[in-house]
């Protein structure tokens, strides 16, 4: 979080994170579409030439101002793939919230467990943990035919009991609802420590 | 309170006097340099303030930009041994040249500026200006409990509001 009294600005951090492929530049590029370009900075994706991500992805979404203040929320992805795990590290610092994006395919399961638990390895290296961090999981890829049921999805991955939403990215199911959930959460925390 | 807690809570916060030094100080540099801009920014890629000619430049995405590059470079340089960060990363184009130094550990300076002028003279002014920034920053602040007053109930729920109207809910 960075607040900027001169121009009363209160800016925060929110990463999506997730294994490769399951679906966190396309969540970015929906709200990049969707949002008044007024209230949006570029979409600006560093990717390999297969279209991967190979750094991470970032936008900027600005809100009209709220008790005198303008709140921004930087969004970024991280890159998926196991051996990208200092790109990670990197785009996790200073993080307020997280997205975890999960693939819902069957096969993906695995992938889906690495993931979670480098990003839980990372935090507690940063002193925090899933267990009280804000964040959010949203079980992608809803529309595919060979999709895992939402109960062993939960009962595998969500062991903190936080929020979860079933999207279908391409056409932003359940993609802003779980952008504005991070939001509400991150905020809540602050006004609980507060 | 837990330390994660804490650590979460834990905000950067810049004054309005600080804020109107660094804006003194970075148009300054620009004006002795003759960059087209100097950008500011905090290290974890939020944009802070930035001046120059360059039109319609996406403030948010260069600092983003910026501070992920000298991350990703602190860290090689944390690998390679190196007890500090490098202290500047330089790039250099066909049309302009990119000049991008730390200050203090939170924040960060990027002078663009077109190649036929002279890096010597942009180091020197540079390193003048972030001695300068680096003693206006000591007094910035990481706790600053009343800059985050605002930050109750009611703003919860103006700002579930202007999401619901943003987001075209
Ligand atoms: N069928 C389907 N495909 C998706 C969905 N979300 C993403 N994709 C596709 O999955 C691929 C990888 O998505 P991408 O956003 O690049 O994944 P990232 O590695 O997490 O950034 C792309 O071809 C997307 O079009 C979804 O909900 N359903
Ligand atoms: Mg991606």
């Amino acid at each position: 979080m960075f607040i900027n009294r001169a121009l009363q600005e209160i800016s925060f951090k929110i990463v999506y994170y997730g294994p490769g492929l399951s679906g966190k530049t396309t969540n970015l590029e929906y709200i990049h579409r969707h949002l008044a370009p007024s209230m949006r900075s570029d979409l600006v994706t560093l990717n390999t030439r297969e279209e991967r991500t190979l750094y991470f992805d970032f936008m900027q979404l600005e809100l009209g101002r709220i008790k005198g203040q303008k709140p921004r929320f930087n969004l970024y992805t991280v890159p998926g793939q196991v051996y990208y795990r200092f790109s990670r590290k990197i785009i996790l610092k200073g993080v307020d919230g997280l997205v975890f994006v999960a693939d819902s395919q069957r096969s993906r399961m695995g992938e889906n467990l690495d993931s979670l638990l480098d990003l839980e390895r990372n935090l507690i290296e940063m002193g925090f943990s899933l267990e009280t961090f804000p964040w959010v999981i949203q079980y992608n890829k809803r529309d595919l035919r060979d999709v895992e049921t939402i109960e062993t999805m939960q009962a595998k991955l969500n062991f903190f009991g936080t929020a979860h939403f079933e999207a279908v990215a391409p056409n932003g199911t359940e993609v802003l609802s779980t952008l504005k959930t991070i939001i509400t959460n991150v905020i809540t925390k602050l006004e609980l420590v507060a | 309170m837990d330390p994660a807690k804490e650590q979460n809570s834990q905000a950067l916060v810049l004054s309005e006097d600080i804020y109107n030094g660094i804006t003194e100080l970075i148009q300054d540099l620009s004006a002795s340099t003759g960059a087209k801009s100097v950008v500011f920014c905090e290290s974890n890629g939020y944009a802070v303030t930035q001046v120059g000619t360059i039109k319609g430049l996406d403030l948010p995405a260069i600092a983003s930009l910026a501070a992920n590059n000298f991350s990703a470079t602190a860290r090689m340089a944390d690998m390679l041994g190196e007890k500090s960060s490098f202290k500047y990363l330089y790039h250099e184009g066909d049309n302009i040249n990119l000049y991008i130094s730390n200050v203090g550990f939170d924040f960060i300076l990027l002078v663009i500026f077109e190649v036929d002028v002279a890096l010597g003279m942009v180091r020197i002014y540079t390193k003048k200006t972030i001695n300068a920034l680096a003693g206006l920053l000591q007094s910035a602040s990481h706790k600053d409990a009343q800059a985050k007053q605002f930050l109750d109930a009611e703003f919860k729920n103006l700002l579930s509001e202007e999401l619901n109207r943003s987001l075209n809910f």
